[in-house]
Formats: C-alpha cells, sequence, structure tokens
C-alpha cells in the first residue's frame, strides 16, 4: 500500500464524524420537524393517559360520584386518547425510518459518486473488496446509527421530558425528588461508554483475530496437514478462543453491573422516594391517591426509556467508527486527471504525437523514459516488448488515465490536457485486455450506456467483428442474459463481445491491448480478421503479443524498460537482428508451445 | 423448541450454571411482584389513615433489601446463563476447527471457505443466542407472566384478572401476524441489499471499461436506482416494523381501561379497595416484557434451529482417510516403486494417470515434466496420500502406502506447494513452522539454502517481520522461497517441490538447486516444473502427458531424443534471452 492510502486507514475523530452526519439531516428538516411533532404528540397522549385515570379516581371513584355523561366522555377520551397515541406513533416511527433510509441512500451515493471520480491510480493500488465493504457494510451500520439509535434517542429523551413535565405538573416537589436520579442515570451511561468502548473493542479484535486464523487454517490447511502441526494450530486456536471468551465474559459482567440490573436498582429507589414521599406527607396532610397512582406509573414508564437508550450505546460507538471509515474514503484526494483550460477542442483526424514523454507512477522509479513518436491519421502503431517494458504505460498515458509531468501527448496538434472527458472517451476507443462483461443482457453489454445507440446499430456492430453468428445461435439472441463476470462465455467470445462494444461507439482512434489469453484456432482466426477490419481507416495504437498480427503495421516500436530499443517497419526490424527478431523466432514457436505446455 | 431437545446434552453438561441460572431468574420473577404489593399496602394504609413512620420505614427498608438482593441476582444469572452460552460458543468452535484438521484436501475442495467460515461465525452466534438469550427469554416470559397471572388472580381478584387480559388473544395474534409479515419482506430487503452489494462489487471490478468509455455519471445513475430499490424494500418492512409498538401499547391500553372500569365497579361494591386496584394496574404493567418476549422467543429459536442443524450436519462429514489397524508407525525413507495401472478422482470419469511403472533409488532427484493438466500433480499427491489408489499401489521402502500411518507417512515427506501459503505470523514463525523448537541458527540456514536471508535481512525487522494479509506484502518469488526455506528445515526423507521455483528468477533458481544438491546428498527429492532448467540434473526425468509417461531419462538422454523435452528446453531458452533484452548473460 503506498503512503498516500494510508491515511485512509486512520480513524476520524468522533466529533468531526457526528458533525458530518448532522449535515446529512439537515435536508431532511421540514420532515424530521414533522416527525418530531408526531413523537411529542404521542408520546404526550400516552403520557396523558394516567391523568386521566387519576382524574377518574381522585375525582370520581374516591368520593364516588359517578356522572354518567362525564364518565363517558372521560372513558371516551381516554380510547381517543390511546388510539390517536397509536396513529400518531405509527405515523412517527415510519417517518423516522423512511428518513434514515433516505439519509443511508444519499450517503451512499455520494461515497460511490466519490469512488467512481477517483482516478485509476487509486484503483490500481487499493484492493476493490475493502472498497465495496465500505460503501455498502460501513454505510449499513450507519443506518442503525439513524434507524435504531437516533429514533430511539430522540423518541426517549421526548418521553422523558413528557413524564418529567407531567410530574411537575402533578407536584413540585416530588418531581423535583426524582429529578436527582437523572443525574444517576447519566453517571451510569457514562461509566457504561467509557468501559463499553474498551471492551467491545477487545472483544472485536478478539473475534477478528479468532476469524482470521480460522480462515487461515481453512485455506492452509494441506500445509498443515503435511507438516503435521495439526495439535499445534489446534492448540493455538484454543488459545484465541479463550481470549476471545474472556473478553465476552468481561463484557457480559460490565452489561450485567451497568446495564439492567442497575437501572433496575435505581427505578426501586425511585419507588422508594416517591412512598416516603406520601407517606410523609400523609401524617400531616391528607393526600391524593390519583396523584401516586400517577407518580407510580410515570415512574415505570421513565426506566423503560432509559434500558432501551443503555442498550443501544454499544451499537452507537460501532456507527461512528463504521461513518469514520466512509467519510475518509469520502475525503479521499486522487481525482481523475480533469480537463484543463477553456477551449473544446474536437478530434478530427486522430494524428496522435508523444513528444519526450517521461513517466513514473511512483514519482521514484521511471516507467517511461524520453519516448516520442508520431503516428499519422489512420496509421496503425504497433507496440511490442516483454511484460514490464511500458507498453501499458503508454495506453495509460494516451487514455489519459494517469496525467503526465514531463513531456507532452498531442491528438491533432492539441495537448490531451485540453479535450473535455466526453470528447476523448467518444472518440478513443480502447478494447481492455480483459474483456469485462456486466451482468444485463447482450445487447446491453454492447451498448452499456449509450441509449443513443440503436437496436440495429448494436447488431451492426456485432456484425462487423462477426459476433453477429454465435449471438445468433443464442436461444433468445441478443436478449441473452450475460452472468457474473460471463462466465458463461468462452475468452474468445468475450473478446468478440468487447470490441462489439468499441465498435458501437464509431471510435476515431482505436487502441488496443491484446489478449494474451489463448483462445481455439478458430476463434482466433475470427478474431484476427475482426481486427483487421477495425483498424481500417483508423489511427490505431495496438499492444501485440502476436506479431504475426502486425506486420502489416506502418511503425513498429520495441519497448524494453521504458525505452524504445528498436523501431521501423516489421521488415526492416527483422533485418536488423535484433530483440525484435527474437521475438519473431519465439513467436514463431509459440503456437506450438502453446499446445506443449498448456492444456 | 425442538432445538433445545437437541441442546439438551449441553444443558445437562453444564446443569448447574443453566439450573442455577434458571433458579435465580424464577427468583427474580418473583421478586418483583413485591413491590406493586408494597405500593398496595402503602396506599391503603393511607387511605385508611393508620400509615405510621415505623410501618413506612419498615416497608421502605424491605424495599431496599429487595433493590439490592435483585441486583445481585439479576448480575449473577447473566453470568450463568450467558456465560454457559459462550461457553457453548467457544466449546462448538474448537470442535468444528478440530474436524477441519481432520478432514482431507477433497473436504476443503468441495466446500467454500466463506461458507464453512459462516459456519463458525454465523452459525454458531445464533446457537450462543438460543442457549443464551433464548432460555432466558423462555424462562422469564413463562415465569414471570405465570407469577404475575397467578398474583393478580389470588391476591386480587381473578374476575378482574380475566377482564383485564380479554385483549391479549388479539395482541397475541396481531404480533404473529406481522412476524410473518416482517420475514417475508425482510427477506426481499436482504436481496436487494445483496443485489446493490454485487453493483458495487461490479463496478469497482469494471471500473477500467466505466473510465475508457467516461460513463462515471452513468454508473452513479444506475446506483442510485439499484439503491432506491434498496430504500423502496426497507420502507416496505419499515411498514410492519413500525406497526408493533403502537399496537402494542393501543392494546395495553384497552387492558388498562377494562381493568379501571370494571376495578371501579368492584371498588363501589366494596370487593376491592382503591390500594388494591393500584396495585393491579402495576401488575398489569409487568405483563407487557413478558408479552414481548414471547413473540422474541419463536424468532432466536427459529434460527437456532436452522444453524444448529447446519452445525451438526457440518460436524458428521466423514474422515476421508484412516490408518489401518496394523499400520507402520516408523515412517519411511525415500525409496520409490510406482505401479501405478491407471487412477480416476471418481469411477467412471477419465483417467488421470496410466501406465505409471517406474522406481527410484534412495537419495536420488527425479524431475517431472509435462504440460498443465498432464498429472503431475496429481502423481505427487498419490504418494501422500492425499486420495486412495484403486488400479495399482505405490510401493515406500518395498511397503504399500497404506501400511504405514498417515502421521508416518507425512513425517517422510516436506512438500513445497505450487500455491505458496504462508500463515499471518512471522517469518520466522513460517519458515519454523514445522519445526517450532527451532533455533535462530537453523531457521537462518535454512533461509541462506533458500536464499531468501538476503531479502529478509533488508527487511526492518528482519526475521521478525510479520507476513500475510496484516504485515507486509511479499512478492511471489519471495513468498516461494520462503516455503522452500519451510519444508528445508524439517529436512524430511522426501523433499518434494511442485512448480515452486516458478517466481523466482534463472540465476536464483540456479543458486538453490545447488545448494540442494549438497544438502539433499542421501535424501529422495521430487521436483516437478514447466521451467526445464530446474530439472537438469534429476537423476531421472519423466514427461508426462495425459497421465501416461511419453519420455524418460536424463538431461542428456532426453536431449539426445528430440523429442518433447528437446523442443520445450530450447523454446525456454530462447525465451529467457528474450527477457533479458537480448543480450545473452
Amino acid at each position: 500500500m503506498i503512503e498516500r492510502h494510508k491515511q485512509l486507514l486512520v480513524p476520524l475523530p468522533q466529533g468531526t464524524v457526528f458533525k458530518r452526519l448532522l449535515t446529512y439531516a439537515k435536508p431532511h428538516w421540514k420532515w424530521l420537524i414533522v416527525a418530531f411533532l408526531l413523537l411529542v404528540g404521542g408520546a404526550g397522549a400516552e403520557i396523558l393517559g394516567p391523568i386521566l385515570i387519576k382524574i377518574f379516581i381522585d375525582d370520581f371513584l374516591t368520593p364516588r360520584t359517578f356522572d354518567g355523561q362525564l364518565l363517558t366522555l372521560l372513558g371516551a377520551g381516554y380510547l381517543l386518547l390511546y388510539i390517536s397515541a397509536a396513529v400518531m406513533n405509527y405515523a412517527q416511527l415510519l417517518l423516522f425510518q423512511k428518513i434514515a433510509l433516505r439519509i443511508i441512500q444519499q450517503l451512499r451515493i455520494d461515497v460511490f459518486a466519490r469512488v467512481e471520480r477517483l482516478g485509476l491510480s487509486f484503483f490500481d493500488q487499493f484492493p476493490t473488496g475493502g472498497l465495496v465493504s465500505r460503501i455498502t457494510n460501513d454505510t449499513e451500520q450507519v443506518k442503525e446509527l439513524y434507524v435504531s439509535v437516533m429514533a430511539v434517542f430522540v423518541q426517549n429523551i421526548v418521553f422523558l421530558i413528557g413524564v418529567f413535565v407531567a410530574m411537575f405538573f402533578l407536584n413540585v416537589q416530588l418531581a423535583l425528588f426524582c429529578l436527582v436520579i437523572l443525574p444517576l442515570i447519566l453517571l451510569i451511561m457514562q461509566l457504561y461508554r467509557h468501559f463499553s468502548s474498551k471492551y467491545y473493542a477487545e472483544m472485536s479484535e478478539k473475534l477478528s483475530q479468532l476469524n482470521a486464523r480460522l480462515n487461515e487454517s481453512i485455506q492452509g490447511m494441506a500445509i498443515v496437514q503435511i507438516f503435521r502441526q495439526e495439535r499445534r494450530m489446534s492448540r493455538e486456536f484454543q488459545k484465541t478462543n479463550q481470549e476471545h471468551f474472556n473478553a465476552n465474559f468481561k463484557s457480559i459482567k460490565l452489561d450485567g453491573l451497568l446495564l439492567r440490573p442497575a437501572v433496575d436498582f435505581l427505578a426501586i429507589v425511585a419507588l422508594m422516594i416517591v412512598l416516603s414521599y406520601f407517606g410523609i406527607t400523609s401524617f400531616n396532610s391528607p393526600v391524593e391517591i390519583g396523584v401516586l397512582y400517577a407518580f407510580v406509573s410515570y415512574l415505570d414508564r421513565f426506566f423503560e426509556p432509559v434500558n432501551q437508550m443503555m442498550q443501544r450505546l454499544s451499537i452507537f460507538q460501532q456507527a461512528m467508527v463504521s461513518a469514520g471509515r466512509v467519510f475518509r474514503l469520502m475525503d479521499h484526494d486522487e481525482i481523475a486527471p480533469q480537463k484543463q483550460g477553456n477551449s473544446s477542442p474536437v478530434i478530427g483526424n486522430g494524428e496522435i504525437e508523444f513528444r519526450d514523454v517521461t513517466f513514473s507512477y511512483d514519482g521514484k522509479t521511471p516507467v517511461l523514459k524520453n519516448i516520442s513518436f508520431h503516428v499519422r491519421e489512420g496509421e496503425t502503431l504497433a507496440l511490442v516488448g516483454h511484460t514490464g517494458s511500458g507498453k501499458s504505460s503508454i495506453i495509460n498515458l494516451l487514455m489519459r488515465f494517469y496525467s503526465i509531468k514531463q513531456g507532452k501527448i498531442l491528438i491533432d496538434g492539441t495537448p490531451l490536457e485540453e479535450f473535455a472527458d466526453r470528447e476523448l472517451r467518444s472518440k478513443l476507443g480502447l478494447v481492455l485486455q480483459d474483456p469485462f462483461l456486466y451482468v444485463g443482457d447482450i445487447e446491453h453489454n454492447i451498448r452499456l450506456y449509450d441509449t443513443s445507440i440503436m437496436e440495429e446499430e448494436v447488431k451492426e456492430a456485432a456484425k462487423f467483428v462477426h459476433a453477429h453468428p454465435f449471438i445468433e445461435r443464442l436461444p433468445d439472441g441478443y436478449k441473452s442474459r450475460v452472468g457474473e463476470r460471463g462466465t458463461t462465455f468462452s475468452g474468445g467470445q468475450r473478446q468478440l463481445l468487447s470490441f462489439a462494444r468499441t465498435m458501437a461507439k464509431k471510435p476515431k482512434i482505436l487502441v488496443l491491448d491484446e489478449a494474451t489469453a489463448s483462445v481455439d484456432t478458430e476463434t482466433e482466426t475470427v478474431i484476427q480478421s475482426a481486427l483487421e477490419k477495425m483498424r481500417r481507416g483508423r489511427t490505431t495504437i495496438a499492444i501485440a503479443h502476436r506479431l504475426s498480427t502486425i506486420k502489416d503495421a506502418d511503425q513498429i516500436l520495441v519497448l524494453h524498460q521504458g525505452e524504445i530499443v528498436e523501431r521501423g517497419t516489421h521488415d526492416e526490424l527483422l533485418e536488423k537482428q535484433g530483440l525484435y527478431h527474437k521475438m519473431y523466432l519465439l513467436q514463431q514457436g509459440a503456437e506450438w508451445l502453446e499446445e506443449m505446455v498448456s492444456d | 423448541m425442538r432445538v433445545f431437545i437437541d441442546l439438551m446434552w449441553y444443558f445437562r453438561e453444564e446443569k448447574w450454571r443453566y439450573g442455577g441460572g434458571v433458579l435465580v431468574l424464577a427468583l427474580v420473577s418473583m421478586l418483583s411482584l413485591l413491590p406493586p404489593y408494597v405500593i398496595g399496602v402503602i396506599v391503603d394504609h393511607i387511605v385508611n389513615d393508620t400509615l405510621t413512620l415505623a410501618i413506612l420505614f419498615r416497608w421502605m427498608s424491605v424495599l431496599f433489601a429487595l433493590a439490592v438482593t435483585v441486583y445481585i441476582l439479576r448480575y449473577l444469572w447473566r453470568i450463568f446463563i450467558f456465560g454457559a452460552a459462550i461457553r457453548l460458543a467457544r466449546q462448538l468452535r474448537n470442535k468444528l476447527y478440530e474436524h477441519f484438521s481432520k478432514m482431507s484436501s477433497a473436504f476443503f475442495q468441495r466446500r467454500r471457505t466463506g461458507d464453512l467460515m459462516a459456519h463458525a461465525t454465523n452459525d454458531i452466534r445464533a446457537i450462543e443466542m438460543t442457549a443464551g438469550a433464548g432460555i432466558l427469554t423462555l424462562v422469564d416470559s413463562i415465569t414471570l407472566g405465570g407469577f404475575v397471572v397467578l398474583t393478580m388472580a389470588l391476591t386480587i381478584s381473578w374476575k378482574l384478572t380475566i377482564i383485564a387480559l380479554l385483549p391479549m388473544p388479539l395482541m397475541a395474534y396481531a404480533t404473529s401476524k406481522y412476524g410473518s409479515m416482517l420475514h417475508q419482506r425482510f427477506g426481499k430487503a436482504q436481496e436487494a441489499f445483496s443485489s446493490l452489494n454485487d453493483k458495487v462489487q461490479e463496478s469497482m471490478s469494471g471500473i477500467r471499461v466505466t473510465k475508457t468509455f467516461g460513463y462515471e455519471a452513468e454508473e452513479v445513475a444506475s446506483f442510485k436506482q439499484e439503491s432506491d430499490d434498496v430504500v423502496e424494500k426497507n420502507i416496505q418492512v419499515a411498514k410492519v416494523d413500525a406497526l408493533f409498538d403502537p399496537t402494542i401499547s393501543l392494546i395495553v391500553g384497552c387492558c388498562f381501561f377494562l381493568s379501571i372500569v370494571f376495578g371501579a365497579r368492584y371498588v363501589v361494591a366494596e370487593e376491592l379497595t382503591i390500594g388494591q386496584l393500584t396495585s393491579f394496574t402495576v401488575y398489569l404493567g409487568l405483563l407487557i416484557w413478558p408479552m414481548l418476549a414471547f413473540g422474541w422467543l419463536f424468532n432466536i429459536v427459529e434460527r437456532g434451529r436452522a444453524s444448529y442443524d447446519r452445525v451438526t450436519r457440518l460436524l458428521k462429514a466423514k474422515q476421508d482417510i484412516v490408518d489401518k489397524p496394523d499400520a507402520v508407525a516408523e515412517p519411511p525413507k525415500g525409496e520409490l516403486d510406482f505401479q501405478i495401472d491407471s487412477f480416476s478422482y471418481q469411477d467412471g470419469e477419465e483417467l488421470v494417470l496410466r501406465d505409471i511403472y517406474f522406481t527410484l533409488p534412495l537419495g536420488a532427484t527425479l524431475g517431472i515434466a509435462g504440460r498443465t493438466g498432464s498429472g503431475k500433480t496429481t502423481l505427487i499427491k498419490t504418494l501422500m496420500r492425499d486420495f486412495e489408489i484403486t488400479n495399482g499401489r505405490v510401493l515406500l521402502e518395498g511397503r504399500p502406502l497404506d501400511d504405514y500411518s498417515v502421521e508416518a507417512l507425512r513425517s517422510s515427506f516436506g512438500y513445497v506447494p505450487q500455491d505458496h501459503f504462508l500463515f499471518s505470523a512471522t517469518i520466522a514463525d513460517n519458515i519454523a513452522f514445522a519445526k517450532p523448537e527451532a533455533d535462530y541458527k537453523e531457521i537462518i540456514a535454512a533461509a541462506k539454502l533458500a536464499a531468501i536471508h538476503e531479502d529478509i535481512v533488508r527487511f526492518e525487522d528482519g526475521y521478525e517481520t510479520v507476513v500475510g494479509e496484516r504485515g507486509v506484502t511479499l512478492s511471489g518469488g519471495q513468498k516461494q522461497r520462503i516455503s522452500i526455506a519451510r519444508a528445508l528445515l524439517a529436512d524430511p526423507e522426501m523433499l518434494i517441490l511442485d512448480d515452486s521455483l516458478s517466481a523466482v528468477d534463472a540465476k536464483t533458481e540456479e543458486q538453490i538447486l545447488e545448494s540442494l544438491r549438497t544438502i539433499r546428498k542421501g535424501k529422495t527429492t521430487l521436483i516437478t516444473a514447466h521451467r526445464l532448467s530446474a530439472m537438469k540434473h534429476a537423476d531421472l526425468i519423466i514427461v508426462l502427458d495425459h497421465g501416461e509417461i511419453i519420455e524418460r531419462g536424463t538431461h542428456d538422454s532426453l536431449m539426445a531424443l528430440n523429442g518433447w523435452y528437446q523442443r520445450v528446453y530450447d523454446h525456454q531458452q530462447l525465451e529467457s534471452l528474450v527477457e533479458k533484452g537480448g543480450e545473452p548473460s
């Protein structure tokens, strides 16, 4: 991993993460207020219930005065209250979830869009698996924060405030007594947060060690067995398993000491306060039993939300870590090279010139040294050389996947940097070495996202590259399904489809990165004839592995360790008896060798 | 609930923990009925004006003692029950690991790593849940629910209890209905999430195509569409999910309403005191949790059962290769006699080996050449008894392979596989893998023989450098040479290099082969390779094609034969010349 990617692994401070998560909620503020009001309404209605019962007990039941009409009103009011509470709570719960889902969607789109804009230099270095996990799994963790943590916290805090307001309304003095409980709860929460962040981190670290060990053992079991280390490995696994168990047991103890048991302890203490208060008051003055009833039932309702919130503290911790990872990726600054200048040049002829280009991926070891060449309209330039000689780097630069610091690349006399991305991508047709197919149908794989390509043009392109016959033979023709990575098609068929994809765009300049994968002779002939047709009338730059196919190239550059060591036409180069000549001899035996060495 | 019966063996094993836990749990349930009772008593005293400071103090002391006791008890049962549950998880994980280490490579070829891992992670977690939270929920909801209803009925009024509980069946019906709706919708939401995952995976793998055609914006738009689907499916889940709480609250509200309305009548009729009515409603509140818990229990148990079945099935997989009862425990020396008529992986399938007859004297070097898929690796694997030969046999020191115990046989081999595999540990640990007690001298000597010592000392931490996923990334050639050092340190009777010099350059290869020739004197060495220079000095070279020996001899005799060997050898010489840029070195 290179230096600049290391900071992607550094955790972001929690304060920053929290602030940024809040900004994501901002666009939804209107609906959040509605949801909030519904929540207050629902909680209020539920809190009013015991007050109605209190009125009933104190004003009707204790003095035994039953006014039929008033009672009906009271009863109907009570039921109505509960029904409206249910309706409001449902709407509120749903609304919060919807907002949370939308926020996460936005977060995902933002991080995905950011990653799409990163340069190939990033993708060439950073493992794909880690990226996918950040875009989907980490954001899913953040979803938990909004869905189950934020909603629960907001709801329960509102509920707690409601309970206190109701208590104050009933009896200010007693409510003040109960308020003493609050700092205690906050203290427990703080304690729990402090220890759990440590214990949970230890536990998840041990779990990932355990899984890593298991995964490694499964993959390397053959080695373990052949060197007869099963018992030792098993012992080591048991040790890690035991460490995980210990960490797990510690967190169970912590949960037992500080979660529900502690809160329930406080609940009984609070009950003692209420009962003592009423008991002592009753010595001097009469007590309203209804108020006592209401207080007791509020206490019950008070401690449930507290428990709910405590349970979610650990999810909160995890979500914050995940959010930090997502934001780190979103902040990563390694954008693909962009258009420079204000002019909007157009590629007309397709003339290419490299002027003294020197290039290095890491800024230290140069992979291209003083490369200069000139390809006129309609001509073919072939690049040959051993793996690592710099052929692919030339293509990477021409496609503007990487920006150059030394030298110049010109298309039709205009510097490469000045072209708009659209112009460049539509006029330069690159055929990749690894023909990547997408899940979908054949037609989609040829057209990709360009809706201006008509069905007829798709067929034309397929016919042009000789892919039409095999597509026609498929049961659903152009609508045939393509599975993951197109594994149901042969290597040759995949190549033809990728040719068709390029030809459908009718590029001015063709850039070929010839596949090394061996295909059967019959398909090989088809591919060769397709390539020849594609090159006709187009400026072509080709990396060729089969020297026989580039005999008719106008220019051949032989590269070795980033330098052009020979250049000329096929015949000229053969005459030189240099590297090209040796390669050619090697190639002559290649077909035979392929047959001999691979199956 | 059947999973509880399946897990009975464990409950028996841990009968003290579970017995204690259940007992404590029941005690806690019982004790939690006390506060409402105290409330009722105090209220009645207040109403009747009979409350004294002494009575109040006495009851408050009772409550405080209760608070402390319940706190301790609640802590205890957690330790008992959850502790036992994670012990089960630990035990099952160890069992699975031991089981894996007995399985042959055929087992690991059939099963995917991801799948095996899922057994040891997700499934065990689900079983742990069942043995912990499942038991808790079961005991808690039955005892607490039962006690509450009994107390309400016996100490206050059975009539009022029945009336108050009338809406409960409605709640049970509603929650189970929601449960099945949720299950379905949740499945769809998970599918949508998976397909989003696939989309991202595809986008990242196909990023070159996207960049080539300049379709970044379109890719994002298509991602947005997929994510819309995820949101839509999740909203469907939320619609059901949000029903639970309001429904339960509403029904509980109805219960309260009924008990107040009818309770008031009983108070007027003087069948009940106001204090009793107050206690009654508090009891009613205690029933909410057991109700919710019961629905939750079904959820846990269903998952636990599915997972337990999966794990059991895996543990039942049979060991492929077992020792004969009178197997020889003495490790054989490297004197080989191959007499294989034919071999195929499965009956009726294509033959992978046929007519393999040759002998190799003790201390000789064998080279096996041939194209990919010609049977080189299979031939070597039969020697290590990775699978049984059906037609024919291989003799070691004159005895058939299966006369030796697997342990003895394996201790005679040092194997360097094609796909070099290193463990996430230090380089020293990796080299000393087969002989953990080896000292630094031996480790360094082995590394020098494998021509990797120079590379290692150049690392910042030298031999203590951690390799593998969490450590530094090594090149293919470096990994190969560490694998070779690992096998050399074991100093085996027979050393097998299975195409394990492919990623080192010609010069290093020559260096390694040279040191092999000195230290392997008197011991048997087997080499397979694509690059024929690796076996140039072998005493016997066989060329395989479609599982048959087509050429055999020494390097010189094969070169004179003008066959496959000679042509490939010449070609490879030319190839290496081109690699060097055309200048012969």
